[in-house]
C-alpha cells in the first residue's frame, strides 16, 4: 500500500467518524424538544416542576446510582433505564383554574414531533373533560431514541421528554416507591408529587 | 644683692650661638607647624560615621561562639517558619479540596435525586396515558366513565 492510498484510508476514516458522530449529536438534538415557550406559564400555574438533567449533571447522577448496592431490584431497574438516557427535560404546570394555557402553547409542542422520526404511539382525548394525552417516540433503528409524554389537560400541562435510549417498558413498571422522598429519606424533597400517582 | 657695672656689661655681651643654630631654630619652627597642623585635622579625622551593624558585626567577630548561636538562631527560626508556611499551605489546599470535593457530592446527590424524581414524574404520566387510552378503547361507555 503507497503512501497516497494510506493518506487516503485514513481520511476516509476520520470522516466516517466525522459523520457519524455528527449524526449521533443531530439525533440527540432531534430528540429534545424546545420546551422555553412554556416558561411563561411558570407566574400563572399553582405548582411547577422543571427538570433540566443532561451532560455532566446526568453523568454525576448515572454515577451516584451505579455505586448503589446492585442487589435491589429496584435500584438495578433504575441503573438500566438511566444509564443510556442522554437527558431528561420535564416542564410540569399545575393550575388552579381551568383554561390557563393556550392551544397555541400545545400546538407548539406538537410541531416539534411532526418530523416523519416521530410516531405518536399513543393518544388519549376526552374533549368533554378538556384531556388531550400524547406518548411519541424517535425511533432509532430499532430503538427508541427519545420519548415525549404530552399531558395536557384542563388544569395541567406537562410535557416529559427522555432523550437517548428509553426502555419504556422499564419505565412504566418502575416501582413508585422508587421516588426520592421516600426510598433515599436523607436527600432533599421532591419539588412535586405527580398528581397522578393515586389513580 | 648687688651688681656692678661691669658684671651687667659681661652678663649682656653678645655671644657665638654656634654653629647648625639656624638649622636648629628652623627645625624648631618647622616641628611645631607639623605639631600644629596634626591637631588641628585629627578630630575631623576622628569622627567616622557610626554603623551599628558594622559595630555588631565587629562585636561578633570577636566572638565566635556568639556569632555561632546567632546563626543557629536565625536557621531555626527560619525553619520553623518555613515548615509552618507550608503545613499552613497543605490545609489550605486539603480545606479547599474537600470542600470541592463536598460540593460535587452535593451536586451528585441533587442530580441523582432531580433524575428519580424525573423518572417517577415520566412513570407517572406513562401510566396516566395508558391507562386513559386503555379505558378509552373499552366498549362499554358506562364503566370507562365510572372508572375514569
Amino acid at each position: 500500500m503507497n503512501l497516497a492510498t494510506r493518506k487516503l484510508t485514513r481520511i476516509l476514516i476520520a470522516a466516517v467518524l466525522c459523520f457519524s458522530a455528527a449524526r449521533s449529536f443531530g439525533q440527540d438534538a432531534n430528540a429534545r424538544l424546545q420546551l422555553a415557550n412554556l416558561d411563561k406559564l411558570s407566574e400563572k400555574a399553582a405548582r411547577v416542576t422543571d427538570v433540566t438533567l443532561d451532560g455532566s449533571l446526568l453523568q454525576f447522577a448515572v454515577n451516584l446510582i451505579e455505586k448503589v448496592d446492585a442487589e435491589d431490584k429496584d435500584v438495578e431497574q433504575l441503573k438500566s433505564i438511566i444509564k443510556n438516557l442522554k437527558g431528561i427535560y420535564i416542564k410540569s404546570f399545575e393550575f388552579d383554574e381551568a383554561s390557563q394555557y393556550s392551544k397555541g402553547d400545545v400546538d407548539a409542542i406538537r410541531s416539534q414531533l411532526t418530523s416523519p422520526r416521530w410516531s405518536k404511539i399513543v393518544q388519549s382525548i376526552e374533549k368533554r373533560r378538556n384531556e388531550y394525552d400524547e406518548i411519541y417516540v424517535l425511533k432509532n433503528g430499532d430503538k427508541v431514541g427519545g420519548v415525549v409524554i404530552l399531558v395536557a389537560e384542563a388544569r395541567e400541562l406537562t410535557v416529559v421528554n427522555l432523550v437517548g435510549e428509553v426502555p419504556m417498558d422499564k419505565v412504566a413498571s418502575l416501582e413508585r416507591h422508587l421516588a426520592p422522598g421516600e426510598k433515599h429519606s436523607d436527600k432533599p424533597k421532591q419539588k412535586k408529587e405527580s398528581g397522578h400517582d393515586q389513580e | 644683692m648687688h651688681f656692678s657695672e661691669d658684671d651687667l656689661r659681661e652678663a649682656l655681651k653678645r655671644k657665638d650661638p654656634g654653629e647648625g643654630f639656624t638649622q636648629r631654630t628652623m627645625g624648631s619652627v618647622n616641628q611645631a607647624r607639623v605639631n600644629q597642623s596634626q591637631s588641628e585635622s585629627k578630630p575631623v579625622l576622628a569622627k567616622p560615621e557610626k554603623k551599628s551593624n558594622g559595630a555588631f558585626l565587629g562585636w561578633l567577630m570577636h566572638r565566635p561562639a556568639w556569632a555561632i548561636a546567632v546563626v543557629a538562631i536565625l536557621l531555626l527560626a527560619f525553619g520553623i517558619g518555613g515548615y509552618q508556611y507550608s503545613e499552613y499551605r497543605h490545609a489550605e489546599e486539603m480545606r479547599i479540596a474537600r470542600a470541592k470535593q463536598q460540593q460535587l457530592q452535593q451536586e451528585a446527590e441533587r442530580a441523582r435525586d432531580q433524575a428519580i424524581m424525573a423518572l417517577e414524574i415520566a412513570r407517572a404520566k406513562m401510566n396516566h396515558v395508558l391507562r386513559h387510552a386503555q379505558l378509552q378503547a373499552e366498549p362499554n361507555d358506562k364503566i370507562r366513565r365510572e372508572r375514569l
